[in-house]
């Protein structure tokens, strides 16, 4: 056991002194976990997707005002008509009697103009039904001052009071028929922590033993009372910690700087990766152990590596790719590791509801296990 | 009891037999030098006396304990220093012999302070932190050595460790091991480098294809070898057949033949005047005759038909 450590640990010293393996293991990582996520980032989510309006609200009464909270109630994000038109094509005139007519309980109408194209978009959409929610919204809200308060005409206070309290009716709507898929950060995370760690892992790993096994080290290591599983094992543990230190700081990263809330699954993702790294570091290890030659194995490892990533839907999301490839993703450990992040940073999922992908994880680590022992060289 | 026995050692790779019954010993405060040309057998033969390799037959005792019964116990008693610079590159040579103790069993404390004790016995102390990938040849051979001395072995297995370094790394290593040997140490040290085994030997095998073909101290090997010159003919010796000549295949044996040269014993008669008229009337055209007094590169010749240096 001792023996396992003190390997570990020199193996792990070794790699972290080599200022260029700081590159794959945290800048690279980072840039991609950036570009990928503002690439794949949420256009279509309605419930976070706030279309601007500009707004020319002429009206000299309250009930302008009252319609304007409406409005970014229902999604829709006020500008104020100096803004520059290219930051809102669309916009609504209030008129300047809008409260007056309301209150004589006579029609009042709204302007809405629209600079964009021909073409209506579909944020065109959006702010349409969004408007027209919100003119809805108003008159429900003059009718349940009406009921509220009999004989009385609406008050600004007593329509924002109405505002804030929570609707009577709602509707929840979900997913139906699909599944939601991860996005932004949320996506990007995961997807390039699996990469770059399987991607590290499989080369620093191969590497390195196939670096001991030409210069000599792991056969004098063998000459010493080192038995072959603690040259294994003690080799593994360097590339599982070297794992821990690129894991703990994209979890950081994505916890802190990127909002991907990490923290309410944290023991659920810290023991799928603990996972992963293991089954990374043994392959890693088998590959150095067949190969000869470092450039060999950071070829090969590369060959695997990549494909392994796309696979998993690694780069992106892998419900865009056809049901034979979302299948073929559980071929390989990077699927499963994906799936199980996926599962619990966006599905929200527990330790029990990953349970399959650990089990699958286990299962690659034991065979990866098996083989390295199998095919141990010195 | 010897240090070192190892008795009847076999070692087959498919085809090619890479050790052949070799038996030798190793004492306290003696250096065994195994003497043999790339490819003879030597490292293996190192390797199965270190555990490395398992022989197909015979038996390796270290102080009178075999590997099956005690590999703790014999591991700990040998330290071995092999061919290839097998260090961490990156690390110092400090850090290297820290590791490399630990590795053997000592402790954290006792590496540290027998690292500083070997950093200055090798001359090494004032680059002991620099990394080992900026160190000279020399410099790596000897922190090469010092990781094998780190848990005070009594048996020390060197592998050809003075390969690729100038003469005056050389020497300081050698002068090194003399120094271990002083103190009890036993050492078996490979080469195929004569004036190593020449200077540096109490006792030397001669192995070529796997075979130990002699053995014992220099003044032996050479009487082994016999005590006549040997004679070396220069000339045109292609397609020639010496055993054919008239006289020739009962005054002299030979040795070794190539195209451009001839080397030769002579049987019964040693008289140099009359085997140099003989080797002048050869019938074909004799360019220069050399007579080569009794060494170890002679023995080597006699026992395996070439030059070590081959």
């Amino acid at each position: 056991m001792n023996n396992i450590v003190l390997i570990g640990w020199t193996n792990t010293r070794l790699f972290l002194r080599d200022k260029g393996s700081w590159v794959w293991l945290f800048l690279m990582p980072l840039t991609f976990v950036g570009f990928m996520g503002f690439a794949v980032r949420a256009p279509s989510g309605p419930a976070e997707a706030r279309p601007a309006v500009l707004i020319d609200n002429r009206d000299e009464g309250f009930l302008g005002r009252i319609f304007l909270r409406e409005l970014g109630e229902q999604g829709l994000r006020v500008l104020s008509p100096d803004a520059a038109a290219d930051d809102a094509p669309r916009g609504i005139v209030i008129p300047p009697d809008f409260t007056a007519r309301v209150l004589a309980h006579k029609q009042a109408s709204l302007e809405f103009f629209d600079s964009g194209g021909d073409t209506p978009d579909k944020e065109d959409f959006l702010v349409g039904a969004r408007l027209l929610r919100a003119v809805i919204a108003l008159n429900g809200h003059l009718a349940e001052h009406a009921v509220a308060h009999p004989g009385e005409p609406p008050t600004e206070a007593g329509l924002a009071a109405l505002l804030e309290s929570p609707p009577s009716v709602s509707v929840h709507a979900t997913h139906a028929g699909r599944r939601p898929r991860p996005v932004g950060f949320a996506f990007s995370l995961p997807g390039n922590l699996v990469m770059y760690l399987f991607l590290n892992t499989l080369i620093f790993g191969g590497a390195a033993v196939a670096e001991q096994r030409r210069s000599g080290v792991l056969r004098r290591m063998a000459i010493h009372a080192t038995t072959r599983a603690e040259l294994l094992y003690g080799t593994i543990f360097g590339l599982m910690l070297l794992a821990a230190v690129q894991v703990a700081f994209l979890l950081a990263v994505g916890q802190f700087v990127l909002g991907v809330d990490i923290a309410h699954s944290l023991p659920g993702i810290v023991l799928t990766l603990i996972l992963f790294s293991w089954v990374a570091a043994s392959l890693g290890v088998l590959i150095g152990f067949l190969v000869t030659g470092e450039e060999k194995v950071v070829g090969i490892c590369l060959a695997i590596a990549l494909p392994a990533a796309a696979l998993a839907g690694c780069w992106w999301p892998l419900e865009f790719a056809p049901a034979f490839l979302q299948h073929a993703a559980l071929a390989v450990p990077t699927g499963w590791a994906l799936r199980a992040l996926h599962q619990l940073i966006t599905f929200g999922a527990g330790i029990s509801q990953i349970t399959t992908s650990l089990g699958a994880l286990a299962a690659f680590g034991i065979a990866a296990n098996f083989a390295a022992l199998r095919f141990f060289r010195i | 009891m010897s240090l070192l026995r190892a008795r009847d050692l076999s070692k087959r790779f498919g085809e090619l037999k890479a050790v052949d019954g070799v038996s030798l010993t190793v004492e306290s405060g003696e250096i065994y030098g195994l003497l043999g040309p790339n490819g003879a057998g030597k490292t293996t033969t190192l390797s199965m006396i270190c555990g490395l390799l398992a022989p197909d037959s015979g038996e390796v005792r270290i102080d009178g304990k075999s590997f099956h019964e005690h590999p703790g116990e014999v591991r700990r008693a040998m330290g071995v220093v092999p061919q290839e610079i097998a260090l961490y590159k990156e690390m110092s040579g400090r850090e290297n012999l820290e590791f490399w103790g630990r590795i053997a069993g000592i402790s954290r404390r006792d590496a540290r302070t027998r690292a500083a004790e070997l950093l200055d016995a090798l001359g090494l102390a004032d680059r002991a932190d620099d990394p080992v990938k900026n160190y000279s040849g020399g410099m790596q051979r000897r922190i090469n050595l010092g990781c094998a001395l780190m848990h005070r072995p009594r048996l020390l297995l060197l592998d050809e460790p003075t390969v690729g370094i100038d003469p005056q790394a050389r020497a300081n290593i050698l002068d090194f091991i003399r120094g271990l040997v002083a103190d009890g140490m036993g050492v078996l040290y490979t080469t195929h480098y004569l004036e190593e085994a020449e200077t540096l030997c109490h006792r030397i095998g001669i192995i070529d294809h796997g075979r130990l073909l002699a053995e014992g101290t220099l003044e032996e090997l050479k009487r082994h070898g016999g005590e006549t010159d040997l004679f070396a003919v220069e000339g045109d010796f292609n397609g020639a057949d010496p055993a054919a000549w008239d006289g020739f295949a009962e005054a002299f044996r030979i040795i070794q033949q190539t195209e451009r040269s001839l080397t030769v014993a002579p049987l019964g008669d040693p008289d140099p005047a009359r085997c140099l008229k003989a080797l002048l009337n050869l019938p074909v055209r004799v360019e220069n005759v050399t007579v080569k007094r009794p060494s170890l590169n002679e023995t080597f010749l006699r026992l395996t038909g070439r030059e070590l240096r081959e």
